[in-house]
C-alpha cells in the first residue's frame, strides 16, 4: 500500500455546494456538544469548539473533493493517538498508576471495552452470567457500565457494520497512524489466509471462555492493554500477561503496520473485527466492483489496509467480509470502477447518493462517539499543559 | 418492476439507518442499554462474591458473609466463601474475629488483620480455617479472586477458599 | 445431567473446531461424533476400572492427579495438532471436503478423523466434575456397579453434545476449514500450556 492512496483528480464539489451539504453535519455537532457549552471548563469548551471543527471541516472536504480515506484517516488517527492519552491520565489522577488492582474488579469499577463482547455472548445466553468484572448498570465510579457501552455498541453497529472499524473503533488509528508512516512497504508479499487468523481467534476466544468462564481475550491476548489498563503485575502469571501484552503491541501495532503499511492487528488479528464482520452481511452500505470499468490494475487491492479485496472478489465485483468501508480502494482507483453502493440498488449508479447516505449516518455517530473523545481528551492535554 | 421494489426498499432502509443514527443518542441507545439493564443477566460470582446470605452485628461494624461462590469447573479462581467487614472506617486498630460462615452455629475461621486507614493502604492478615471445609491462609493480601483480603468502597473484604466437598451439600 | 454442560465446556474446545474441519454432511458427521463419543466412553469405563481398583486409595492417588492431567493435556494438544490442525502426518490431512475445491495437501487413499483417539483422551482428561465422579465410583463395593454408573454418567452427559450435530449442515468452505484448523493450532498452545503449568507446578510444589 502507497503512504497514501495515489488519489485520482479529485471530483471538485463547488465550495457553495459542499458547505450545504456539510450544513447537517455542521448543526449535528453543535448539538452534540450543547451540553459540553454549560459545563463551567473552558478547556472542555475549547476542547468541544476544536472537535467541531475538526469533524466538520474533514466531512467539508470529503464533500469537497469526493473522496473519503483521507479525511477519514486523519480522524481515526488523531482519535486513536488522543484517547489513550485522556484514559491514561485520568487513571494516574484517579489511581495512580495504569494497573488494575484487585479490588477495582472486585467492585465492579471496570470499565467495559467493546472487544469482549463475543466472548461473553455463550455464557450470557445459556447462564444469564456476565464474565467480567464490571456492572451492568452506570454509577458515579463507573459510568462505563455494561449495559451502557452495549447499547452504544449495538447502535452504532446497526448503522455502521464493519465500518465500526474505520469510524468508532478508538484503536484502530494508532496502527492506521503507524502504517501512513513509510512511503514504501517494506514488506508486500503478505498470504491472504492471513484475513482467516481474526475468525481463528474469534473461534478460539469465544469457545474458551465459555469453557473457563473468564474473558480470555482480555486476559491474555489484548494489545491495546498496554496503551489503556492491565491486570496489576503481582506473580508470575500477570507478568507473562504483561509481557504478551507489550510484545502484542509492539509486533501488530508499531512494528508490522510500519513495514507493512496493512492494519495487522486489526486485519489479521483482532477477534472483534471478525465479530463485527458479521454485521456487514445485515448492513446496507457496501464498497462494489463495477466489472464494465474496472481494468484490474489492482490498485484497490494494493491500497486496502486489510486485505479485503482478492483476486476472485474483484472478479466477482464485491469486497470481501472484512471490509470495513474505509474507503482506500475507492480513492485509488483510477477508472472509478470501486464504487460506494447501496444494497438493492445497481451497481456504479448514482454512487455517491450511496456514499452521501452512508457518510451522514456514521459520520454522525462518528461525531457523536469519537468527537466526544477528542473533545475530552484534548482538554485533559489542555490540563496538562496548564493551559488552564 | 423488481429492480424498482429493491430500489425503494433499498432507500427506504437507508432512510430508517439514517433515522437510526440520528435517534441513537436521544432514545436509541437508551432502549438498548435497559434492555440489556432487564436482560436478567448478573456479573460471574467470581467477581462480585455472590449473593448476601447472612450478617453479623458487632460493636461499631458489621460483618456481612455472602453466599459459597461455587466457581465453574474450569475457572482458574477456586470454590470461595466472601465475608465482609463494614464500614471499614469504624474498624478497631486490630481486627480479631472468630466467624460462622454456613450459618451452623460454630465458627468456621479466624480472622485477624491490623486496620491500616490510609489512602491506598495495602493488608494483609491471616485465615485460619477451624474445621477441614475451609482453606488457612496466612498473609493474604490482594492474591487472587479467591483468597483476599482488601479494601473496596469502605469495606474489608475477605474471600477464603472452600473444599468443593461441602459444594455438593 | 447437571454437570453435562461443564463436560460440553470442557470437551467444546476440542470437538468444536474439529468437527469444523470434518466432511460436511450429517450421516459423515453422525458417524464422526459417534466414533468420538465411542472413544470418549472408553476412556470413562478406563477410568471406573481404575478408580473402583484403587478405592480408598484415593487420597494418595490425589496427589498423582497432576501427573495425570498434565499428561492427558499434553497428550491432547499431540493429537489436536494431529488430528484438528492436520499437521504434521500427511494421513491426517483432510482430503478436500467438497470435490470443487482445491485439493489441501497430498491425495491420501484413507484419510483419519481421528475421532477415536481425541475421544478417548477427552473421556479420561480429569475434569471435575469427573472427579467427583471418581469418587462416587470409588465407594461402589463391586466393578460392575463402578461400570454401570459411569455408563450412566456418560449416557447422561453425552446428550449435551448432540446440538454439535448441527453443524454437520454448515458449508465447509476452504475458509471454514482453515478458520477451524488455525483455531485449532491456537488451541494446541492453549492445552499445551495448561499441561506443561500443571506439571511444572507439581514439580516445584511437589
Amino acid at each position: 500500500m502507497v503512504s497514501s492512496p495515489k488519489v485520482r483528480a479529485p471530483a471538485y464539489r463547488s465550495f457553495g455546494r459542499s458547505a450545504l451539504l456539510t450544513l447537517p453535519i455542521a448543526l449535528w455537532s453543535l448539538l452534540m456538544f450543547t451540553p459540553t457549552f454549560r459545563s463551567s471548563s473552558r478547556n472542555l469548551t475549547i476542547g468541544a469548539v476544536a472537535a467541531i471543527l475538526f469533524m466538520t471541516g474533514l466531512f467539508f472536504m470529503m464533500m469537497r473533493t469526493g473522496t473519503t480515506y483521507r479525511w477519514r484517516r486523519i480522524f481515526f488517527v488523531a482519535l486513536g493517538f488522543l484517547f489513550p492519552i485522556g484514559f491514561i491520565t485520568t487513571l494516574i489522577a484517579e489511581r495512580g498508576t495504569m494497573s488494575i488492582p484487585i479490588e477495582r474488579m472486585v467492585s465492579g469499577d471496570t470499565p467495559f471495552c467493546f472487544m469482549v463482547t463475543p466472548a461473553l455472548i455463550l455464557p450470557a445466553a445459556f447462564a444469564r452470567t456476565v464474565v467480567f468484572p464490571g456492572s451492568i448498570l452506570p454509577s458515579a465510579t463507573n459510568p462505563h457500565s455494561i449495559a451502557i457501552m452495549i447499547g452504544l455498541w449495538f447502535a452504532l453497529t446497526l448503522v455502521m457494520g464493519k465500518a465500526w472499524c474505520s469510524y468508532a473503533c478508538f484503536f484502530g488509528g494508532i496502527e492506521e497512524g503507524f502504517a501512513g508512516i513509510a512511503k514504501r512497504a517494506k514488506i508486500r508479499k503478505l498470504d491472504p489466509r492471513l484475513r482467516l487468523v481474526p475468525w481463528a481467534i474469534l473461534l478460539f476466544v469465544v469457545v474458551v471462555s465459555a469453557a473457563i468462564y473468564e474473558p480470555v481475550y482480555c486476559m491474555w491476548l489484548c494489545p491495546f492493554k498496554t496503551v489503556t489498563e492491565f491486570p496489576a503485575v503481582r506473580s508470575v502469571q500477570s507478568a507473562l500477561q504483561f509481557v504478551v501484552f507489550v510484545v502484542l503491541f509492539a509486533g501488530l501495532v508499531v512494528v508490522l503496520p510500519f513495514l507493512t503499511k496493512k492494519r495487522t492487528q486489526c486485519g489479521f488479528f483482532c477477534p472483534f473485527g471478525a465479530f463485527q464482520s458479521i454485521f456487514n452481511k445485515i448492513n446496507l452500505f457496501e464498497i462494489r466492483i463495477n466489472r464494465d470499468k474496472c481494468v484490474d490494475c489492482t490498485l484497490c487491492q494494493t491500497a486496502c489496509p486489510t486485505v479485503a479485496l482478492s483476486t476472485e472478489s474483484i472478479r466477482e465485483g464485491k469486497t470481501l467480509l472484512n471490509c470495513m468501508k474505509c474507503g482506500a480502494c475507492v480513492d485509488a482507483c483510477k477508472k472509478d470502477a470501486a464504487v460506494w453502493h447501496l444494497k438493492g440498488t445497481e451497481v456504479g449508479v448514482k454512487p455517491e447518493r450511496a456514499r452521501l447516505l452512508f457518510l451522514y449516518g456514521t459520520w454522525g455517530l462518528a461525531t457523536m462517539f469519537g468527537g466526544s473523545i477528542l473533545a475530552n481528551s484534548l482538554a485533559t492535554a489542555l490540563h496538562l499543559m496548564h493551559w488552564n | 418492476m423488481r429492480k424498482r421494489i429493491l430500489k425503494i426498499l433499498a432507500y427506504t432502509g437507508a432512510t430508517l439507518t439514517l433515522l437510526i443514527a440520528f435517534s441513537t443518542p436521544f432514545y436509541l441507545m437508551g432502549a438498548f442499554s435497559g434492555a440489556v439493564a432487564h436482560a436478567g443477566l448478573h456479573i460471574d460470582a467470581a467477581y462480585s462474591g455472590g449473593p448476601i446470605a447472612r450478617s453479623y452485628q458487632r460493636d461499631g461494624y458489621q460483618i456481612v458473609v455472602h453466599q459459597p461462590v461455587l466457581t465453574h469447573a474450569l475457572q482458574q479462581a477456586s470454590p470461595f466463601v466472601q465475608f465482609e467487614f463494614k464500614p471499614a472506617s469504624t474498624l478497631p486498630a486490630m481486627v480479631d474475629e472468630e466467624i460462622d460462615l454456613d450459618g451452623d452455629g460454630r465458627n468456621d475461621v479466624h480472622v485477624t488483620f491490623a486496620m491500616d486507614r490510609r489512602a491506598g493502604a495495602k493488608l494483609s492478615g491471616n485465615v485460619v480455617a477451624l474445621n477441614d471445609n475451609y482453606e488457612t491462609i496466612m498473609g493474604v493480601g490482594d492474591d487472587s479472586f479467591s483468597r483476599m483480603l482488601v479494601v473496596v468502597n469502605n469495606a474489608v473484604i475477605v474471600r477464603v477458599p472452600f473444599h468443593a466437598a461441602i459444594a455438593e451439600k | 445431567m447437571a454437570t453435562g454442560p461443564v463436560c460440553l465446556a470442557s470437551c467444546g474446545p476440542v470437538v468444536l473446531p474439529w468437527m469444523l474441519t470434518q466432511p460436511q454432511g450429517f450421516k459423515r458427521h453422525g458417524k464422526r461424533l459417534a466414533i468420538f463419543l465411542a472413544g470418549r466412553f472408553a476412556g470413562y469405563l478406563l477410568f471406573a476400572i481404575v478408580a473402583w481398583s484403587i478405592g480408598l486409595a484415593i487420597p494418595s492417588s490425589l496427589a498423582a492427579r497432576p501427573w495425570v492431567y498434565g499428561t492427558v493435556e499434553l497428550a491432547l494438544a499431540a493429537a489436536m495438532l494431529v488430528y484438528a490442525a492436520g499437521w504434521p502426518h500427511p494421513r491426517c490431512r483432510l482430503v478436500d471436503p467438497e470435490e470443487t475445491l482445491v485439493q489441501i495437501g497430498p491425495k491420501v487413499r484413507r484419510p483419519r478423523s481421528g475421532a477415536l483417539p481425541l475421544g478417548f483422551l477427552t473421556g479420561i482428561n480429569l475434569c471435575p466434575p469427573f472427579l467427583i465422579a471418581a469418587v462416587r465410583a470409588a465407594q461402589f463395593h463391586n466393578l460392575g456397579s463402578s461400570l454401570l454408573f459411569f455408563a450412566s454418567f456418560f449416557a447422561a452427559t453425552s446428550i449435551w453434545f448432540t446440538p454439535l450435530l448441527t453443524l454437520s449442515w454448515v458449508r465447509r468452505s476452504q475458509s471454514l476449514v482453515t478458520v477451524a484448523r488455525m483455531a485449532s493450532l491456537l488451541l494446541v498452545g492453549w492445552y499445551a500450556l495448561s499441561g506443561i503449568r500443571v506439571l511444572l507446578e507439581r514439580i516445584s510444589y511437589g
